[in-house]
């Protein structure tokens, strides 16, 4: 046992090398144009084409960030806030019940049923996309909230009960016999019993929607065709796409504040975070 | 087995389940209004003749002629597969290689997790427009460092190959965390031990992972690269903010062909067409997901 600490010390030391030459790697792959962008977004918007390229702002300036508020953008975060929030709501509202049942009551037929939700989840994205909006892009349906919602919604649907199924397994089916005997109801079950026993599951499982909801680009693009039910992603490359060419100050900071949340959820929650991202990811 | 037997029986217990099926009403209603009825929609329209997103009259497997007959469609599958294996072959070693790192590190290990997480915590419309303004030929970093090392601007969008490989490269970086994460769940269950009795017969690293950490792995990898080229044959958004399937159709995926199809050229029906095809391979991966499902859980 000495010899081989005597050794693993050294060892140790020698094997941590290519641990952390593949960590530094990393890094110069990963943060460079991060730390770009968060450079531009600190200049004037005179520095921001300047060539050779200065990777500290001097002078720093806030201007951009201030430049970025208006109704416009404002908009872009309550939509993306109101479809993240509705989205949350309406995906627990339908996958808590089916992930209930789905795991306490194995049949055939269930089985199929959840084959096909996860099948169809698995659909492309955008075949369906392009089939709703021309199915609906004349009907006041197209950039309603409530749509947009169900759209997100079902996207999500088939990996938030895989999540779910999961954590329900966990839980000791002797609970809810002895609830049963009590004389509860199904329904008082999963409500009273399972329901707060999930909970850490429930919350990991609405960051995830959150993040997903936040960050998706497409639905808003195909989905929302005016500019007032847009979402923060459209509101990022919009400055890029402006008919004037790029204002590529503002476009920074639009990122930066826009990463701000996923960021804050991120840092706040990081272990739920992972672990809701491995254990629902494996299976699904 | 035997659990999961037990498990199964608990089903089986005598009791009025037909209200069961009230609780998967509501996520059944929803599917079938944003998946199965746009599917037939989708079907539909590639049987018929369409004007805008007007439908016309039927026109058989016209659409489907079309298609096939399209000289742009080879080269629009031959950059899917281009983008979805180039993007494969480095973001599956390098989420593995991420994982097991992460698992190995004592010190600073959220530090290094959050870097290598930071891809993909940005979203695909940061990632895509992020890396343009990085490359941007006359202000940015990367042509900075192109034109110290000799060569010219880093104008990579501005030719097919260039901007193919490109697009590529950004889809790789942000999506390795996503195959780091599948993998550090698995790397959780291989049992310490195995590397603690290899040690001790004087196996090094290498010996380690060829010897235990793949072979534990097996199936996890061939789920990771199903989860990865689904991800990559649907993408759209990092090639929608970058190139939008230009220049020259140069970086046209299936799926951007599709987008395009329906935004640029008004062909429905075309693009139901196309869509139709995308769909089947999807089914393909879907397949071999489920079959590998199977296998992961019996």
């Amino acid at each position: 046992m000495t010899t081989t600490t005597g050794r693993g010390r050294g060892g140790k030391f020698i094997r941590a090398i290519p641990t952390w030459l593949y960590i530094i790697v990393s890094a110069a792959v990963v943060l460079p144009p991060v730390a770009w962008i968060l450079s531009t977004s600190l200049k004037t918007p005179k520095d921001t084409i300047q060539f050779p390229p200065r990777w500290i702002p001097n002078p720093i300036s806030f201007a951009e960030y201030a430049g970025l508020f208006n109704s416009t953008n404002i908009r872009f975060f309550i939509n993306s806030l109101a479809y993240a929030g509705g989205t949350i709501v309406l995906a627990l509202a339908i996958c808590i019940p089916a992930a209930y049942v789905a795991t306490r009551y194995r049949s055939r037929r269930m089985e199929i049923v959840m084959t096909g939700i996860l099948v169809l989840s698995m659909v492309p994205a955008i075949v369906v996309f392009i089939a709703l909006y021309s199915m609906f892009v004349k009907t006041a349906l197209v950039n309603s909230y409530p749509f947009l919602i169900i759209v997100y919604a079902a996207i999500i649907c088939g990996q938030t009960i895989l999540f779910l199924r999961n954590f329900i397994e966990n839980i000791p089916l002797e609970i809810e016999e002895a609830a049963a005997i009590d004389g509860c109801s199904r329904l008082q079950i999963l409500w009273r019993i399972v329901l707060p026993l999930i909970r850490p599951g429930i919350a990991a499982i609405a960051i995830f929607i959150f993040v997903f909801v936040w960050n998706d680009y497409l639905v808003g693009t195909v989905l929302a065709t005016t500019e007032d039910m847009k979402t923060v992603q459209n509101g990022i490359v919009r400055y890029l796409q402006t008919g004037y060419g790029a204002f590529w100050g503002l476009f920074s900071a639009f990122i930066v504040v826009a990463f701000i949340p996923v960021l804050a959820l991120f840092s706040a929650f990081q272990r739920w975070f992972v672990a809701g991202l491995t254990s629902g990811g494996v299976k699904g | 087995m035997p659990d999961h037997r037990s498990g199964r029986s608990v089903a089986a217990r005598p009791r009025k389940n037909r209200a069961v099926w009230l609780y998967v009403i509501p996520v059944s209603a929803v599917f079938l209004f944003v998946f199965v009825g746009p599917l037939i929609y989708t079907a539909w329209t590639a049987l018929h003749e369409t004007t805008y997103y007007q439908i016309g009259k039927f026109s058989g497997l016209n659409s489907f002629v079309t298609l096939f007959s399209d000289p742009n469609l080879a080269s629009s599958v031959g950059i899917t597969i281009v983008f979805s294996l180039g993007a494969l072959v480095i973001a599956l070693p390098a989420g593995l290689l991420s994982a097991i790192v992460l698992n190995n590190l004592n010190h600073f290990k959220r530090t290094v997790r959050s870097l290598f997480l930071l891809p993909w915590l940005l979203s695909q419309a940061t990632a895509g427009t992020m890396w343009m303004w990085f490359l941007n030929p006359d202000y940015g970093p990367g042509t900075a460092i192109t034109e110290a090392l000799g060569f010219g601007p880093s104008n990579v969008f501005s030719s097919t190959g260039g901007a193919l490989v490109a697009v590529t490269l950004i889809t790789a970086w942000w999506s390795y965390p996503q195959a780091m994460l599948l993998f550090l769940g698995a790397l959780q269950t291989v049992p310490k031990e195995l590397y603690e009795s290899l040690r001790v017969d004087g196996g090094g690293i290498w010996r380690g992972f060829a010897n235990v950490t793949l072979p534990y792995l097996r199936n996890t990898i061939v789920s990771v690269v199903i989860v990865l080229l689904m991800l990559y044959v649907q993408m759209v958004t990092i090639i929608l903010v970058t190139t939008r399937g230009g220049p020259l159709r140069g970086t046209e995926t299936l799926s951007m062909r599709v987008f395009n199809e329906v935004f640029q050229q008004y062909n429905l029906s075309g693009a139901s067409a196309t869509a139709i095809l995308l769909f089947a391979v999807n089914i393909v991966l879907t397949l071999i997901a489920i079959r590998f499902r199977r296998k992961e859980s019996l």
